[in-house]
C-alpha cells in the first residue's frame, strides 16, 4: 500500500509551486502611506485630477476608520505605514506590443502556465491581462476583442482611454466609504482590469486576469471593474499566486461588476495566494471586497470561487439584486490547511421583485486551520416573489480545526421563501473503509472524497479553472491525514 | 424613580453576596446599555427599555389567583416579588425565597456560577439586583409528582415597574421534576414594565429538569429572560417556551452541557401582531465528548411585527461525537411583518454531527384553497393552518395537561 502512494514533500514549502521570486527591477516608491504618496502615485501614473481627488477623499475617510474587528480571524497587526504602496515592473517605454514586454517577465509568466504567448495551446480561449506586483503587464487579444466592441484592458489604460465609462462606474458598487479596505483600495489602488461588454454582445472568448505580488514588502491593491451592457455576456477567471516570504503581504482588491438588463456576468476565482508555511509564518492576508450588482431586469450574477492559499482570507462577494427577476449566484470551496485562516461567504441582497438567490458554499478544514462561513441573506420590503436557497457544508479533518457558520437571514416580505441549510462533519470511516478496502490508499480516498464533496461547485468552473482547481485541492490537504 | 441602575444598600449582606453584586454592577457599567452596534442586540433593539422613570417594586400587593387547569405546586410572584407562600410540598424538595437563601452557604455555591454576565448587559443587571425569586433544592432521587408552576402577575399601573427576578433550581443526582413559568398581567396598560429574569438551573448527574414557559405580558411591557443551565453527565434539560406577549422580549436559553451524555432539548414558539420585536436566543455550548442537543424553533409573525431567532451551537475541542440539531422557521403573515435569523455553529472538533436549517414563507394559497373549496372560510382556514404549524412544537409536551394549557394561551384569532 504504502509504496502506491504518490510521493508527497513534507515541508508545506516545497508544495507552494509558485514560491518563486522573480529577480527584476522594479519602481517603487517610499514605504508609508500619507498624501504625498497618493499623489505620487496618481502622478506616476499619469491621472485626471478626478481619480486623484477620489483616492484623497477615500483616503481622508480612511483616516478616520478603524480595522474591523468582527471577523473570526486573528492576525498580527498590519503596519499600514511600512508597506509600499506602488511597485512597478521597470520599463523605460510602456509597451505596446507583447515583443516588447521584459522577457524575464513573460519567463515569469510561462512558469505560472498563464497562456500569455498566442500561440499557447489554450490560447484563443482565454484573453488574459496579467496584474504583476501593481501594475498591468500585458493584455492579449485585445485586437480580437475590440472587433466585438469588447473593451479589456488594464484600468490605468481605460482611465486615459475611457475616461466617461470608468467615472460612470468607478465607486458605484463599492463606494469608497463602504469598509476599512475598500476605502484603503480607493485611496491607493495601483491597477486592475476593466471590462466593458456593449449591448447585446457575447464575449467571444473567457476573460482572465492573473495576479501576481512579487516585490517584498509590497502590498497589492488592484481594481476590477466590469460593466455588461444590456443583453451581454462575459465569463471572467482570475487567478492569484506570489512568492513565498517569511512576512505577511497584504493583497486588499476590489471586484466591482455592473450588470445591466439581460446580461450576465460569470465570475470565477481560483485564489492560490501564499498561504504561509506549516508554522504558520508569512503568507498573504487577503482582504478583499467583491460586489456585482444587477441593475436591470432578468440580469444575472454567478461567483464562483475556490479559496486555497492566503494565510488569512476576508472575502464576501456579494449580489446587490436590484432588477426584477434578476439572479444571484454563489459557489464556493474553501480550503484551509495548517494555520490558515478563513472568513468568507456572501451577501445576497434582494430588491427587485421575483429576485432569486442561491448558495452553495462548501468549506473544508484540516490541520490548525480555521474556518467561517459568513453570509447575508436580506429580502428588503419591496422585493416581492424572492426565493433563495442556501446551503453550507463544511468538512473537518483533524481534531485541531474549527469551522464555523455564521448565517444572517432577514426577510421583511411575507411572499419570500427562504431556505438555509448547514450541516458540519468528518470523513466517515466508513468512507474511508470502503475506498481502503478496494486498494485505494487513505491520501487518495481523502482527496477522492473531498472531490466528491466538492463537485457540486467545481462543475460551475470553467473546464481549465476545474482541472487546475482540483489540482489545488489536492495539493492544499496533502500531508492532512494520518 | 430612576433609570436602570439604581442605589442600592448591600453594606450589610454577606460579604460574598455583595461581592457578587458589586460585580454585576461593574459588568454592566462596563457593557454599557446595548446599542444597534452591539452584535448579540442587531436585531432586537432594547432602546425603548432604556428609560429613567423606572420604579423598583417591591413586595406587597394582591395574590390575583389563578386557575390552572392541572394540578401543581403554586409560587406567586406580585409584580417581580414572591409572596412568600411556599405550597405543601412532598419529602426531597427544599424552597426557600431567595432573602433567605442568601444567608446560606447553599445559595453561595450556585448563585451566579451559571449565568455569565460579561456579555448579556440585562443578567448583569438582574446580578446586581438580586432583589426577589426562589431556591428549589431537589434532593438525589426524588421524582417530584406534580409540576411546580411559578405564576408572575404584574398589575399594569400609571408608573414604570423595573421587575428583577432570580430564581435558582438544583436538581441533584438521579431526581426529576417539572417546571412551569407563566408571565401574565392584569390591570390597564398606561406605562411600560420591564420583567428582567434569571434562572439559572443546576443539573447533577442522571437528573431531568422539563422546564414549561408561557410569556403573556402586557402588550406594552419589556420582557428580557436568561435561564442559565449546567448540566453534568447524563443529564437532560428539556424546555419549551411560548411567547406571545411584549413589545420587546427575549428570552435567552445558555445550556452548558459539561460532562458526557449530558444532552438539551430547547423548543420555542413565538406569535406576535403588532409592533413587537419577539426575540428567542439559544447558546448550547458541548463542552464533553458525547453530548447532544435538539433545538426546534417557530414562529408565526403579523401586524408590523419583528420575529429574531439567534440560535448557537458551540462544540469545544475534543468533544469529539457530539450531535447538535437547530431547526427555525417562520411564517410571515403580513406585508410589514419581518423575521431575522441567525442560526449559527462554532465547531472546534472533528467527529461531529451537526446541521442547522432556517426557513420563512408564508401561509400556502394551495392549501387555503384546499380548504376553501370545501367550505371552509378563509380566516378559519388560515386558522387550522396555523394551528397545525405550532402544533408541531407543543406535542413535544409530554404532559397532556399542560400541553392542552399551553395551547389555550395561543392567540391565534388575533392575528
Amino acid at each position: 500500500m504504502q509504496k502506491n502512494k504518490p510521493e508527497i514533500a513534507d515541508e508545506s514549502g516545497d508544495k507552494y509551486k509558485y514560491g518563486f521570486v522573480t529577480d527584476i527591477d522594479a519602481d517603487t516608491v517610499p514605504k508609508g502611506l500619507n498624501e504625498d504618496i497618493i499623489r505620487l502615485i496618481s502622478a506616476k501614473k499619469g491621472e485626471p485630477d478626478w481619480l486623484l481627488e477620489f483616492r484623497l477623499k477615500a483616503f481622508e475617510h480612511w483616516q478616520t476608520m478603524e480595522e474591523p474587528t468582527w471577523a473570526k480571524l486573528a492576525y498580527d497587526k498590519i503596519g499600514y505605514q511600512d508597506l509600499c504602496y506602488y511597485s512597478a515592473p521597470k520599463q523605460k517605454v510602456a509597451p505596446t506590443s507583447l515583443e516588447e514586454v521584459d522577457k524575464e517577465l513573460l519567463d515569469t509568466y510561462e512558469k505560472l502556465g498563464i497562456p500569455l504567448k498566442e500561440q499557447e495551446v489554450l490560447a484563443g480561449v482565454v484573453a488574459v491581462d496579467a496584474v504583476f506586483d501593481s501594475v498591468s503587464v500585458a493584455t492579449t487579444y485585445r485586437a480580437k476583442l475590440a472587433e466585438k466592441g469588447v473593451i479589456f484592458c488594464s484600468i490605468s489604460e481605460a482611465v486615459k482611454e475611457y475616461p466617461d465609462l470608468v467615472k460612470k462606474y468607478l465607486g458605484s458598487v463599492v463606494p469608497y466609504t463602504d469598509n476599512f479596505f475598500a476605502c484603503l483600495n480607493s485611496a491607493v489602488f495601483t491597477d486592475g482590469s476593466f471590462v466593458y461588454i456593449p449591448q447585446g454582445v457575447k464575449c467571444p472568448m473567457e476573460l482572465s486576469t492573473y495576479f501576481r505580488i512579487n516585490a517584498k514588502n509590497t502590498g497589492q491593491f488592484e481594481r476590477t471593474l466590469i460593466v455588461a451592457d444590456d443583453e451581454s455576456y462575459v465569463s471572467y477567471l482570475e487567478g492569484c499566486t506570489a512568492p513565498q516570504r517569511d512576512e505577511n503581504q497584504l493583497h486588499a482588491a476590489i471586484v466591482e461588476i455592473v450588470v445591466m438588463k439581460d446580461a450576465e456576468v460569470k465570475y470565477s476565482t481560483v485564489q492560490n495566494w501564499y498561504p504561509g508555511d506549516k508554522d504558520g509564518k508569512g503568507g498573504v492576508y487577503n482582504f478583499v471586497t467583491k460586489r456585482a450588482a444587477c441593475r436591470g431586469a432578468n440580469s444575472k450574477i454567478s461567483w464562483t470561487q475556490v479559496e486555497t492559499g492566503s494565510a488569512v482570507t476576508w472575502k464576501y462577494p456579494s449580489c446587490i439584486l436590484q432588477g426584477d427577476n434578476s439572479v444571484g449566484e454563489f459557489y464556493s470551496v474553501a480550503i484551509t490547511n495548517n494555520h490558515q485562516q478563513a472568513d468568507t461567504g456572501t451577501k445576497m441582497i434582494h430588491i427587485g421583485r421575483n429576485t432569486t438567490s442561491k448558495i452553495i458554499s462548501k468549506g473544508i478544514s484540516a490541520g490548525f486551520s480555521n474556518q467561517t462561513y459568513r453570509g447575508l441573506v436580506k429580502v428588503s420590503p419591496s422585493a416581492v416573489g424572492v426565493r433563495n436557497y442556501s446551503q453550507c457544508d463544511s468538512l473537518l479533518i483533524g481534531s485541531n480545526c474549527g469551522s464555523h457558520t455564521v448565517p444572517y437571514i432577514e426577510n421583511r416580505n411575507k411572499t419570500a421563501v427562504i431556505e438555509h441549510e448547514a450541516t458540519t462533519s468528518k470523513i466517515s470511516d466508513e468512507q474511508l473503509f470502503y475506498c481502503q478496502q478496494r486498494g485505494i490508499g487513505e491520501e487518495e480516498a481523502v482527496s477522492l472524497i473531498v472531490n466528491g464533496f466538492c463537485k457540486e461547485v467545481m462543475q460551475h468552473l470553467p473546464m481549465e479553472f476545474a482541472i487546475e482547481a482540483a489540482k489545488l485541492i489536492n495539493i492544499s490537504l496533502e500531508g492532512s491525514v494520518g | 424613580m430612576g433609570g436602570l441602575v439604581q442605589q442600592q444598600d448591600f453594606d450589610a449582606q454577606a460579604p460574598w453576596l455583595s461581592a457578587l453584586r458589586n460585580a454585576g454592577l461593574q459588568a454592566f457599567e462596563k457593557q454599557g446599555f446595548p446599542t444597534a452596534r452591539t452584535e448579540a442586540w442587531k436585531y432586537t433593539k432594547p432602546r425603548a427599555l432604556n428609560v429613567d422613570d423606572y420604579v423598583l417594586s417591591v413586595a406587597g400587593g394582591k395574590t390575583e389567583k389563578e386557575e390552572i387547569p392541572f394540578d401543581c405546586y403554586s409560587f406567586y410572584f406580585n409584580n417581580g416579588v414572591f409572596d412568600g407562600n411556599v405550597p405543601e410540598l412532598p419529602d426531597g424538595v427544599e424552597v426557600m425565597s431567595l432573602a433567605q437563601a442568601a444567608q446560606t452557604d447553599f445559595a453561595q455555591d450556585y448563585l451566579g456560577q451559571a449565568a455569565d454576565v460579561a456579555d448579556k448587559p440585562f443578567a448583569a443587571l438582574n446580578q446586581y439586583y438580586l432583589s426577589s425569586g426562589v431556591c428549589v433544592h431537589i434532593l438525589p432521587f426524588v421524582q417530584l409528582d406534580k409540576p411546580l408552576l411559578f405564576i408572575n402577575h404584574t398589575l399594569a399601573g400609571e408608573t414604570n415597574l423595573l421587575m428583577n427576578l432570580r430564581n435558582l433550581i438544583v436538581v441533584e443526582n438521579g431526581a426529576q421534576a417539572e417546571l412551569v413559568e407563566y408571565f401574565h398581567y392584569t390591570g390597564t396598560v398606561k406605562s411600560r414594565y420591564l420583567t428582567n429574569i434569571v434562572n439559572e438551573v443546576f443539573l447533577a448527574p442522571d437528573s431531568v429538569l422539563k422546564h414549561y414557559k408561557v410569556q403573556a405580558e402586557a402588550f406594552k411591557a419589556g420582557h428580557i429572560a436568561l435561564t442559565a443551565v449546567n448540566a453534568e453527565k447524563n443529564a437532560f434539560y428539556k424546555s419549551l417556551t411560548l411567547q406571545t406577549g411584549a413589545d420587546i422580549a427575549r428570552n435567552e436559553t445558555h445550556v452548558k452541557l459539561l460532562s458526557e451524555q449530558a444532552g438539551a432539548e430547547v423548543d420555542a414558539a413565538y406569535q406576535m401582531n403588532g409592533w413587537a420585536t419577539i426575540d428567542t436566543t439559544t447558546d448550547i455550548e458541548h463542552l464533553a465528548p458525547c453530548t447532544h442537543s435538539e433545538q426546534l424553533v417557530k414562529g408565526v409573525v403579523g401586524g408590523e411585527a419583528k420575529g429574531v431567532f439567534q440560535g448557537k451551537i458551540h462544540i469545544a475541542p475534543h468533544a469529539v461525537k457530539t450531535e447538535g440539531r437547530q431547526l427555525h422557521k417562520a411564517l410571515l403573515l403580513s406585508d410589514k411583518a419581518e423575521v431575522d435569523a441567525k442560526p449559527e455553529l462554532e465547531i472546534f472538533a472533528d467527529d461531529v454531527k451537526c446541521s442547522h436549517g432556517a426557513a420563512s414563507g408564508e401561509l400556502d394559497e394551495e392549501q387555503l384553497f384546499y380548504m376553501q373549496s370545501r367550505g371552509i372560510g378563509r380566516e378559519t382556514a388560515k386558522q387550522i393552518l396555523i394551528d397545525a404549524y405550532l402544533e408541531e412544537l407543543i406535542a413535544k409536551v409530554e404532559d397532556e395537561n399542560i400541553r392542552k394549557w399551553i395551547k389555550l394561551k395561543i392567540k391565534t384569532d388575533n392575528l
